[in-house]
């Protein structure tokens, strides 16, 4: 194998890998989020991002609209959703700061998702093709399939979306005040169901923004989303939880080790080298990779 | 003295099941500092805690400006007009000073100020200006008092619960903490402060109580409070002689 080894195909691998990171770093950032405010893993993340391919799927084949298009409905309504979520389920259990019930409705709506999917649009895979699902840019030789190219450009967007939110304005510096003291940003007058549902909005807004990229590059099915969940927490991990730039990264590094894993030791070893390598993270490196031990979003 | 600002009246306070407040009153008039001492464990910050709506009394009311607190959030009570500076700053030492003054300003009743806020926190902790772009976390320990304190006071505050603001700090930020308290209340600002050094407390203090396991022990104006052979015996003692 390694005699066909060429500098160009390094570079396709690693441009490969990048692109397939860049959609675990969405999802990463969102966990994030929610991890900071909440306290918690919201382990559906990968189930509502299948969801909202699914949606998004709808859209195109029932009503003819473009995916890139159905981003403008499907992020404020999934973040409307985010919203609805905190209110509707995870309210109770936060104001009572119990995070085991809060992991559990998470895990709950997994499974709730995963059922209600496969009622709705059957267990088999699903795809959108469009005129340009198989358009390639061939720039020095290396493949770059065109969604790939727009789900790192739109990850990269939101990225810079979310990192200006919580930089720039009074509520996104509320939220990362929260992540570090919730009791004393009540003192300063923040209403912490507040700040939790905004936490939310974003992480499952992003959601819809992935579920959407999904959808232009995979086929998936009900049950795809929980080993994206886990990768998600696994880039989130090489991020180091609570910093937003860095969940991206580490999307994009976990995109990279299985892009080269696969290659250089074989496809079935995927996921075995993914979580060999949160393994090593966390027992070396628990607060991430990048950045500075307490640094925050 | 003016009228009664803040009335605790006949509250128990308990922790799951054990009180450490019993049938507890106090009352602070406009314009006045008092001062809470007492040993460790009396019950002071879980008062403060109470007031601020942190916790929540099981019985009794506290009312300020005549109204009930009830059980009143703690988001809702800072936008009445009460600042509680909490035990060990806690401050959000990852944002700037800058953003750490901005949370200040968040209650609705605040934001409109925040411009003549700043600039007045900026003049009474010059040093701040200096540093708003630095992490709150990068400040020595007197100026994270200063931040913690100047933070307070972004929300306006009729009545400033401060919680052993000279706690930790070197002797000369002790003194600039109680120079600034003074100062603030010739600016009107009531204070309600809870401390561990006790001689300095009572010495500012208008009015003072003295707590002793959740109930008040003694309590009257600072100076006679000082000057009572039973507070220097069991409070002060040695170790504040010097000062």
């Amino acid at each position: 194998m390694l005699k066909y080894l060429s500098v160009g195909l390094i570079i396709q691998l690693l441009v490969s890998g990048i692109l397939f990171g860049t959609m675990y770093g969405i999802a990463a950032i969102g966990l994030s989020l929610i991890f900071g405010t909440m306290r918690i893993i919201f382990f559906a993340q990968g189930a509502m991002i299948v969801f909202f391919a699914y949606i998004c799927y709808w859209l195109f084949t029932l009503l003819g609209i473009d995916p890139y298009v159905s981003l403008l409905l499907i992020t404020p309504i999934s973040m409307l959703l985010g919203i609805g979520f905190y209110y509707g389920l995870f309210k109770g259990a936060a104001a009572l700061e119990d995070r085991v019930s809060s992991l559990l409705i998470a895990v709950g709506l997994i499974f709730f998702l995963e059922n209600f999917m496969t009622v709705v649009w059957t267990a088999d895979p699903r795809a959108i093709v469009t005129a340009y699902t198989s358009h390639v840019l061939r720039p020095l030789a290396i493949n770059i399939p065109f969604t790939r190219l727009m789900a790192l450009l739109i990850a990269v967007l939101s990225t810079v979306g979310v990192f200006f939110f919580l930089r720039k304005t009074l509520i996104g510096t509320a939220v990362r005040a929260a992540s570090e003291d919730v009791v004393s940003t009540t003192l300063m007058g923040i209403n912490p169901n507040w700040v939790n549902a905004i936490a939310f909005a974003i992480g499952i807004g992003l959601t819809g923004i992935a579920g959407v990229t999904l959808a232009t590059v995979y086929s998936f099915d009900p049950v795809y989303g929980f080993i994206f969940a886990l990768k998600a927490m696994i880039a989130l991990a090489l991020g180091g939880f609570g910093n937003v730039g860095g969940a991206l990264l580490g999307g994009i590094l976990l995109g990279l080790i299985e892009s080269l894993g696969s290659f250089f030791v074989g496809a079935g070893w995927n996921e075995a080298i993914a979580f060999g390598v949160f393994l090593l993270v966390l027992s070396f490196r628990p607060q991430g990779l990048f950045g500075g031990s307490v640094e925050k979003a | 003295m003016g009228k009664h600002l803040l009335e605790v009246k006949g509250v128990d306070v308990l922790y799951g099941d054990v009180q450490v407040i019993w049938d507890l009153s106090i009352h602070v008039q406009e314009g006045t500092i008092v001062a809470l001492v007492g040993a460790n464990g009396a019950g002071k910050t879980t008062l403060l805690k109470t007031i601020s709506g942190l916790m929540h009394a099981r019985r009794g009311e506290i009312l300020f400006s005549g109204r009930s607190l009830g059980k009143l959030k703690p988001q809702e009570v800072v936008d009445l007009g009460i600042s509680h500076v909490p035990e060990g700053r806690r401050l959000f030492s990852s944002l700037t000073v800058l953003e750490n003054l901005k949370l200040g300003a968040y209650p609705p009743r605040a934001r409109s100020l925040f411009a003549e806020s700043l600039e007045r926190a900026f003049s009474l902790f010059p040093v701040l200006k200096d540093r708003q772009g630095q992490k709150a976390g990068s400040l020595s320990g007197g100026e994270q008092q200063m931040l913690a304190i100047a933070r307070a006071l972004m929300a306006g505050p009729h009545l400033l619960m401060l919680d052993e603001p000279s706690l930790g700090l070197s002797p000369i930020f002790v003194k600039t903490i109680f120079e600034l308290i003074h100062t603030l209340n010739k600016q009107k600002v009531t204070i309600l402060l809870v401390e561990q050094n006790i001689h300095q407390a009572l010495k500012i203090a208008h009015q003072a109580y003295v707590l002793k396991t959740g109930k008040i022990a003694m309590s009257g104006r600072g100076d006679e409070l000082l000057a009572d052979p039973e507070v220097q015996k069991a409070y002060i003692g040695e170790r504040w002689s010097k000062q």
